[in-house]
């Protein structure tokens, strides 16, 4: 999932990328959603008590739909338009990872399995987890979820993250809401993190700029792309012993993968066995994405009577509380949706910065941001009582 | 060096009264001629705030090379309100030191208080704001732009503004009701009471009323408020303290069409 240790890496080697930005300062901007990305957080998270998710009464899971409803509200409340992007195929060059996701299932599954036995609670919980997987039907749900929100969706040709990069370059959207950070490395000019968190957990969101970035780190686009290629991507392996540290150091010293393998010593550092680094390279420069030329987005107002029908009766939601959703949603449309930012009639702002005084947010935000970088699980049920929808 | 005095310190306890609410964190920047100012928006960049205090309108203004200071402007009003109304305020800065002094002297110089804000290195955005014609300007009793904001705030969360030859006419709607309050131009020459309106062409703009209503709380600055409009532009609501500077509000206006968003 994503790049390894990125942004660990760029709060030490480039800060002036990220940005700490208020939730609300994001009114009346278009977002790209990597929905696909968020719909397993979703799994993994909302609504979760032990191994026991939000079902209907037929079983079948709706953490995905509770998740997206209350999050998309959220961001729909704030003046925020959001369009979702849901992953294709994934890339052939994915096999690898995708393989090794399924081993670690497996793997989880059979010690799950163990645990239940052993009657031990807490790893049941952790091990359930692990077993989470989305299906192709959750994903549709979720798709008709947003048309009924009146939210722009498409289906992506291949990796969603890919798609969200292009629509953000074309300057379709202003930035891509992620939290996988390999979108970066498809050269999205603005990610935008923790937009999709749930509002209890007051995370800012964190915003990275990939001119900053790459200027940060005193690296070339095609540079960049090799780092993240090193640090670990979900295309290929990476070279052992060589972490993001070492990673950048070597970039730097010698400028591209070919260089590095001419130049280091491979028996010390061994890189894998048919090494297709030239083939991720390809898959980051050049990814399958939708033809984002003549888009034309428009948010609609949810249709509430479909919201029911689908919800309630067909997934047993409480009737008051979708309704009450579309009440909030249709209430913004007035309110903060219908809201103009004065950059809309001034232009874009230019940076003022301090000529006197101590920067303190420096040492804090590089705190704050390595940890954002370990700490890769969403913690989305804080707000959420766990209940039967 | 920057140092400038003013000798009504409770200008500038009232100048940041009326900015506080708007925004957190904030530039402000001393200039060698034009005077001390700041330019700052709200979190949603809906709205922005640009204040200015004229050099010559401090009793004493030196400043030897442009700087730009950060504050808190909460911890900056904690500091602020430790002054009396009838106190001079004095700023001090080093070129090259982390924090503004601010001195308090009481009218008979028999109590002088010391205070000292750490400051800030921060990055703030600034709009350039073009020089435009405004096809509206109104000139009304601040009171009364308070008052009327306030009043229809309590009925409905926006405030159309429409202007024509009858007049100026406010007007909201609410889940309780509508409200309309319609000025008309008078002949008072007093800026308590005075009305004027000078036409270009009519124009009718829809606002956020949170928004004008914290424009008001630089109500104390000034007996009157210029307020500026002009089609498919923010609006401009301004206080002017006479012979020592202005403070400026501009406030996007919603959008009109339903289906535009």
């Amino acid at each position: 999932m994503g790049i390894k240790g990125l942004t660990a890496l760029l709060s030490e080697n480039a800060p002036g990328a990220m940005r700490e930005q208020k939730f609300t300062s994001y009114l009346d901007r278009r977002v790209a959603i990597d929905a696909s990305m968020h719909i397993y957080q979703f799994m993994i998270a909302v609504g979760r008590t032990g191994e026991q998710t939000l079902t209907n009464e037929a079983g079948e899971v709706t953490s995905h739909l509770q998740g997206m409803l209350m999050r998309t509200s959220r961001m729909l409340e704030a003046g925020i338009k959001p369009v979702y992007v849901f992953d294709g195929k994934p890339p052939t060059m994915k096999g690898g990872e995708l393989a090794k996701r399924k081993d670690k299932r497996e793997e989880a599954e059979a010690a799950l399995k163990a645990a239940r036995e052993a009657g031990n609670q807490e790893e049941v919980e952790k091990l359930s987890k692990r077993t989470v997987r989305v299906s192709k039907e959750q994903s549709m749900e979720v798709m008709k979820l947003a048309q009924l929100l009146g939210i722009p969706a498409f289906e992506a040709p291949c990796e969603a993250e890919a798609t969200c990069a292009a629509m953000c370059k074309a300057g379709l959207v202003w930035a891509v809401g992620t939290e996988d950070m390999d979108t970066l490395t498809f050269a999205a000019p603005r990610v935008a993190r923790n937009l999709m968190a749930p509002k209890s957990a007051e995370k800012p969101v964190l915003e990275f700029d990939y001119e900053k970035t790459i200027a940060g780190l005193g690296l070339t686009a095609d540079q960049f792309i090799d780092l993240c290629i090193l640090c670990g991507c979900d295309y290929t392996d990476t070279i052992r012993g060589v972490g993001p540290k070492t990673a950048l150091k070597l970039i730097k010293e010698h400028g591209s993968i070919e260089k590095i393998l001419e130049a280091i010593d491979t028996e010390k550092y061994p890189p894998p066995k048919d090494w297709e680094f030239a083939g991720a390279r390809e898959l980051f420069k050049n990814p399958e994405v939708m033809d984002v030329s003549g888009i034309n987005l428009s948010w609609k107002a949810p249709d509430e009577e479909g919201l029911v029908e689908f919800l309630v009766k067909e997934k047993q939601f409480q009737e008051d509380r979708v309704r009450g959703v579309c009440a909030r949603i249709r209430k913004a449309r007035q309110g903060a949706a219908s809201q103009n930012r004065l950059e809309s009639f001034f232009g874009p702002p230019k940076i003022i910065s301090s000529t006197i005084g101590k920067r303190k947010v420096e040492e804090t935000k590089s705190g704050k941001g390595s940890k954002a970088g370990l700490n890769k699980k969403s913690k989305g049920v804080s707000g959420y009582k766990s209940k039967k929808t | 060096m920057f140092e400038a005095r003013l000798t009504e310190g409770a200008i500038l306890k009232k100048v940041l009264d009326s900015v506080k609410d708007l925004v957190t964190d904030a530039n402000f920047e001393a200039d060698p001629t034009e005077g001390f100012k700041l330019q700052a928006m709200d979190s949603s960049h809906v709205s922005l705030v640009s204040l200015k205090l004229h050099a010559d309108g401090f009793a004493h203004y030196r400043c030897d090379r442009p700087l730009t200071m950060g504050m808190n402007l909460a911890n900056m009003a904690k500091m602020l309100k430790c002054a009396s109304n009838e106190d001079a305020i004095t700023m001090k800065a080093d070129d090259a030191g982390d924090v503004v002094a601010f001195m308090f002297e009481s009218p008979g110089q028999e109590k002088i208080s010391d205070f000292e804000l750490k400051l800030m290195d921060i990055d703030s955005e600034h709009l350039g704001i073009p020089d435009t014609e405004y096809a509206v300007t109104i000139r009304m009793p601040s009171a009364e732009f308070k008052r009327i904001c306030s009043d229809l705030a309590t009925i409905g969360d926006t405030v159309a503004i429409s202007v024509s030859k009858e007049g100026v006419k406010f007007s909201t709607t609410g889940d309780i009701g509508d409200a309309n309050v319609t000025l008309r131009q008078n002949s008072e020459d007093d800026k308590e009471k005075m009305i004027s309106i000078e036409l270009g062409e009519p124009v009718n703009l829809t606002f956020a009323l949170r928004y004008l209503n914290s424009f008001t709380k630089a109500t104390p600055l000034s007996d009157q408020v210029v307020i500026r409009l002009s089609p498919q532009l923010p609006i401009v609501v301004q206080y002017v303290v006479v012979d020592v500077g202005y403070i400026s509000y501009y406030l996007a206006p919603k959008i009109e069409d339903d289906d535009a968003m």
